[in-house]
């Protein structure tokens, strides 16, 4: 977490323009929101029923841990839209991006719930702890 | 019905590795909410997922629980389930990402 899902339809991202999007999308979050690049998901699929497009070409779901503002939510959509646009041609306003907030606490991965934003250095210091005691 | 969303690389899961799995998260969903799952399947074609902007190998399990859970409910059953799809699976705990979301 965070899960950045974009559907599109079919063709209309080719897999070079997804591979420097997913980059685009990492270093974005990151930025806006000091978190981890380890923790980035950015995934495509395409004509998926699960994520309706509703009349546009490409659709993207970013699922961030509760707790950024309002600020950082606006910027995040501007700024992956662009990158979206720049890197698949596809007009901006063809291009629906949503961000849709999940507590932390709701959220395991690498085996320990994730941590509150702003809380990712004990997160990790603790994480690799637990890790190096359970292997030794 | 309790709603279980997966999201996969493909290639990283056999078909009968899956069979097994949706099984385990049936039982799993019965046993913790009382209802069997209602499975969606997704599969990530190749070249089309990153983590870390890296191709991804991570798998992400999300289900929604029958009733708002308290921390100490929803701990174990998050450890649980990602135990479940690393034992299935084969993948380590780092690759799975599961969520337990309360009803909306």
């Amino acid at each position: 977490m965070p899960l950045y899902m974009t559907n599109a339809v079919q063709g209309a991202i080719t897999d070079a323009a997804k591979q420097k999007i997913a980059t685009d999308i990492t270093r974005i979050h990151c930025d806006v929101t000091d978190a981890p690049p380890a923790f980035v998901h950015a995934f495509f699929v395409e004509d998926a029923p699960h994520m309706p497009l509703d009349g546009k070409a490409a659709f993207l779901l970013g699922s961030i841990r509760a707790g950024r503002s309002a600020e950082q939510k606006a910027q995040i959509i501007d700024e992956m839209r662009q990158a979206i646009h720049e890197h698949s041609g596809l007009p901006q306003d063809d291009i629906q991006v949503v961000i849709r907030d999940t507590p932390a606490s709701w959220v395991m991965e690498g085996g320990d719930i994730m941590p509150e934003p702003g809380e990712e250095d004990d997160w990790f210091a603790a994480h690799e702890a637990r890790k190096a005691a359970e292997n030794a | 019905m309790t709603t279980c969303n997966c999201i996969v690389q493909a290639g990283q899961i056999s078909g009968e590795t899956q069979a097994g799995l949706r099984s385990r998260l049936d039982a799993f969903s019965q046993a913790s909410f009382g209802s069997p799952a209602e499975i969606g399947w997704v599969e990530i074609a190749p070249g089309s997922g990153y983590t870390a902007t890296q191709p991804s190998t991570s798998s992400i399990v999300s289900l929604t629980a029958d009733k708002p859970l308290e921390q100490s409910e929803r701990i174990p059953m998050l450890r649980d389930l990602c135990d479940l799809w690393s034992a299935e699976t084969g993948c380590s705990l780092d690759e799975i990402v599961g969520v337990i979301n309360d009803p909306a």
